[in-house]
């Protein structure tokens, strides 16, 4: 079975706009907060953001579980990718020279020297990301919970993608919380078996050797049930011709008043970037 | 239509074999399909059922590819010339599983798919989905989200999305297998008012006892890909194995006289004693704050001996119910005793050692490289020592006779391989008491009535309880019926004070079968049910 995300109906603002509208404009912004690492213009996308947050009427309770997974991919990206080694930082904070900690690793066994050099740039741009990769969550985890599911299909179509693929993609947005659903069912299977997943521990790959009775069964019935449903959509006609949406979609004035307020922020972003502002900023009282 | 004939569908000599497999899976295959027929096509798992299927509707040689021989002519135009366009406004399919076959998210959508993948303009389609919503009776469903709505109610929902095409050959694959004793029984009521309304319809299934009922015009019963029986139902009823289909308790009866008699069935289950094993206490249960109670103050207590079937509509509570038992769901009042300690302060894993449970669906939990190690997995999280291991799982795989199977990959298995899998997988813990969700599913009845025999009969289990739609396994193996309804329990009992009151069965969605009907005619001479076989000595 396929499974929707849990919608229903909070007669908000934001669910009177036209989905389209609603995922222009998310691209919009999208758009200009990646014009940015300067913290204190990253702070007034983050206030934007979760201020769409606030009129969608989402609660914390709803989207908790959405939440923790985006600070677990979140915290593993700032930790490995600019506390850890510096691959993942940008020009600036690479070339601080502020130190905090310094500490020199042999690698056992290699031999090989591994340096940690933590300066105040990198932890800022630490801060920088987190502001970023907040503000681009709060901006599009509204969408699952406040679009109603009906409509997926009609507005990727509607956004000039063809049928097939607008139709596949409403499926695969379905997927998320499939996925997660079936993974409970195996999870509670394998619990019954006597395994627990708190308990597999060893290293990396044994770990994910011990994985296995979880993600086997979870990716095989995904694929056992997609040859079910393509069968299904098949011998229904999926594909054939042109297609028919029944859900309806209609601009309003308000549609065409989101997306220039969504061109506007990209528009001012471009030219604030373009004039220089905007690049990489730590406050200089942490430079001292 | 300019067919010589009247035949809807001519099938003539057909023969299939799948690229990757030596033997074809169908045969020789010849019949016709007249407008207002209901057909029914029976036999075990594995006969070429599904594959015979395929071929009418075009999926052979579309997606599945093989050598096909032979001739399929819908309205005298052979199928091969046809595009799939044309093919599926001729001929509807409703595939075994609703739930794998619903794409859309809500029943508007989901009834307009095929239409809006045709083209055709709005308005007509909304007009159509009306009409056919209607036909059906389920027009209340229209906005409703197909994720929320009951097993008999999905099925009614696929079929729409497959009759708003407006097909006039109707092929239905096993379409009671998930279904309640009451939807089932509907879900038959209108497939024969299909077919007296003109459409054809071809209906597989082994559930042959049920479909009976709505006099189908002829049966195809298969075995092995071959044609065995071709002809009027009352025919077959003389020519098919009792022992591998399960016919009407009358007819086994009167055929099992002139034959041995059955084996003495022998449970050994240990004396009851009044410690109970499982102690439901007031327990009620949502799965989120803002629904209704699934689990309504529920009372029950397990002891040792009880064999326990639990029988009840879709969705009334009883896969929630045994959830419990375990600790994967925790009441969120009231509570669960197992062995006298609070299911809230067990992990999973303990209450593991003492209760097996086998999930509803196999492919859920078969993960391994061969049935081997799939069986072994239970019993090494248990830290049982290694030779024991061993013996358990030769045991629990001869249990569900798949020996040869033993280095197979599970998940290469048919479904019904894989069911049994997952049954000794559990077994092979050696649990003290067992319970089973649905065990026959997907199952042929020689095959389950087989390993039920011998799980019972095999010491070592306290106590059995399993969830089924399937009364006559209830009234053959169980000591006590639980009945639920509406996430309360509405009886418990005897199988003989239960299942008499028919009244109460009809109002929890349970019908009397003919077996049942039987035994309890034949109650004050017998004592307890039996199975059909052991009543033949009771008939005059």
């Amino acid at each position: 079975m396929i499974v929707s995300f849990n919608y229903r109906n909070r007669h908000s603002l934001l669910e009177r706009l036209d989905p389209r509208a609603r995922w222009i404009f998310s691209l919009l912004v999208l758009f200009a907060i990646t014009m940015f690492w300067d913290v204190r213009f990253l702070l007034f996308f983050l206030a934007l953001t979760l201020g769409q947050y606030y009129l969608a009427r989402l609660t914390w309770r709803e989207t908790r579980r959405a939440w923790y997974f985006v600070f677990f991919i979140m915290t593993t990206m700032v930790v490995v990718n600019t506390i850890i080694t510096s691959s993942g930082t940008i020009g600036a904070a690479m070339k601080g020279t502020h130190t905090v900690i310094f500490h020199q690793f042999t690698i056992p066994i290699t031999g090989w020297i591994w340096e940690l050099n933590l300066t105040v740039e990198r932890l800022w741009f630490a801060v920088t990301q987190v502001t970023r990769i907040l503000s681009i969550s709060a901006l599009f985890l509204v969408i699952p919970f406040t679009m109603d599911p009906r409509q997926y299909g009609a507005t990727f179509r509607g956004m000039g993608l063809p049928d097939r693929l607008a139709y596949t993609l409403d499926l695969a947005f379905r997927f998320v919380p499939t996925l997660g659903r079936d993974f409970q069912l195996t999870l509670d299977a394998q619990r019954a078996r006597g395994y627990e997943v708190e308990k597999v521990e060893g290293g990396l790959f044994t770990q994910i050797r011990k994985m296995a009775p979880l993600v086997v069964p979870v990716t095989m019935n995904a694929i056992l049930s997609g040859e079910d449903y393509a069968n299904a959509m098949d011998l229904r006609c999926f594909g054939l011709r042109k297609r028919t949406w029944i859900e309806k979609l209609t601009y309003h004035w308000r549609d065409y008043l989101w997306i220039g307020f969504g061109a506007l922020l990209l528009i001012a972003s471009v030219v604030l970037s373009l004039l220089g502002y905007g690049e990489f900023w730590v406050p200089s009282i942490l430079l001292q | 239509m300019n067919s010589p004939s009247e035949a809807r569908l001519e099938i003539e000599g057909l023969t299939f074999c799948y690229h990757s497999r030596q033997e074809p899976a169908i045969q020789d295959i010849s019949f016709d399909l007249q407008p207002g027929e209901v057909m029914l096509l029976a036999g075990a798992s594995g006969c070429g059922k599904t594959t015979l299927m395929r071929c009418i509707n075009g999926l052979i040689p579309k997606i599945y590819r093989g050598s096909l021989e032979g001739q399929i002519r819908v309205y005298g135009r052979p199928v091969s010339e046809m595009s799939m366009a044309e093919l599926s406004q001729s001929v509807g399919t409703l595939l075994q599983d609703p739930e794998r076959q619903i794409v859309g998210s809500y029943v508007l959508n989901e009834v307009a798919f095929g239409l809006e993948n045709l083209g055709l303009p709005r308005g007509e389609i909304m007009e159509r989905v009306e009409r056919t919503l209607d036909y059906l009776g389920i027009a209340h469903l229209r906005d409703r989200e197909v994720f929320n709505i009951s097993g008999g109610e999905k099925q009614k929902i696929a079929l729409a999305g497959i009759l708003v095409m407006e097909p006039r050959i109707l092929l239905l694959d096993e379409p009671l297998a998930s279904l309640d004793p009451a939807s089932s029984s509907g879900a038959l009521q209108l497939f024969r008012r299909l077919a007296d309304d003109g459409i054809s319809v071809l209906l597989v299934e082994h559930r042959v006892d049920e479909v009976l009922a709505i006099q189908p015009e002829r049966v195809l019963y298969l075995e092995d890909g071959k044609a065995v029986y071709l002809g009027d139902p009352q025919g077959m009823l003389d020519v098919v194995d009792y022992r591998r289909v399960k016919l009407p308790a009358r007819t086994v009866v009167r055929r099992a006289r002139n034959a041995e008699p059955p084996p003495e069935f022998q449970p050994a289950l240990p004396p009851p004693t009044q410690q109970p094993l499982i102690d439901f206490q007031k327990v009620g249960f949502r799965y989120r704050p803002e629904l209704p109670e699934t689990l309504r103050g529920v009372n029950l207590q397990v002891h040792p001996g009880d064999v326990i079937a639990v029988l009840g509509a879709n969705g009334a509570g009883k896969t929630t119910l045994v959830k419990h038992a375990l600790g994967l769901l925790k009441p969120t009042r009231g509570q669960v005793l197992l062995e006298g300690q609070d299911t809230r302060k067990l992990t999973v894993a303990q209450a593991a050692h003492t209760i097996g449970y086998v999930f509803q669906s196999p492919t859920q939990m078969l993960y391994a490289p061969t049935v081997e190690e799939e069986l072994a997995f239970g019993p090494r999280n248990l830290a049982h020592p290694p030779e024991q291991i061993r013996a358990d799982v030769s045991w629990a795989i001869r249990t569900v006779h798949l020996e040869p199977e033993l280095k197979t990959p599970p998940l290469a298995l048919s479904f019904g391989q894989q069911k049994r899998v997952s049954i000794a997988a559990v077994l092979a813990m050696r649990s003290r008491i067992l319970m089973m969700d649905e065990p026959t599913a997907g199952q042929d009845y020689w095959n389950y009535r087989s390993f039920m025999d011998t799980i019972l009969q095999m010491p070592g289990f306290e106590a059995i309880l399993f969830i089924t739609h399937d009364v006559d396994l209830a009234v053959i193996y169980a000591n006590r019926i639980l009945l639920i309804y509406n996430g309360q329990v509405a009886a418990d009992g005897s199988p003989h004070a239960v299942l008499r009151d028919e009244e109460k069965l009809r109002a929890c969605r349970v019908l009397p079968t003919s077996l049942l009907e039987l035994n309890l005619e034949l109650y004050p001479q017998t004592g307890r049910f039996l199975r059909a076989e052991a009543l033949a000595q009771y008939v005059a």
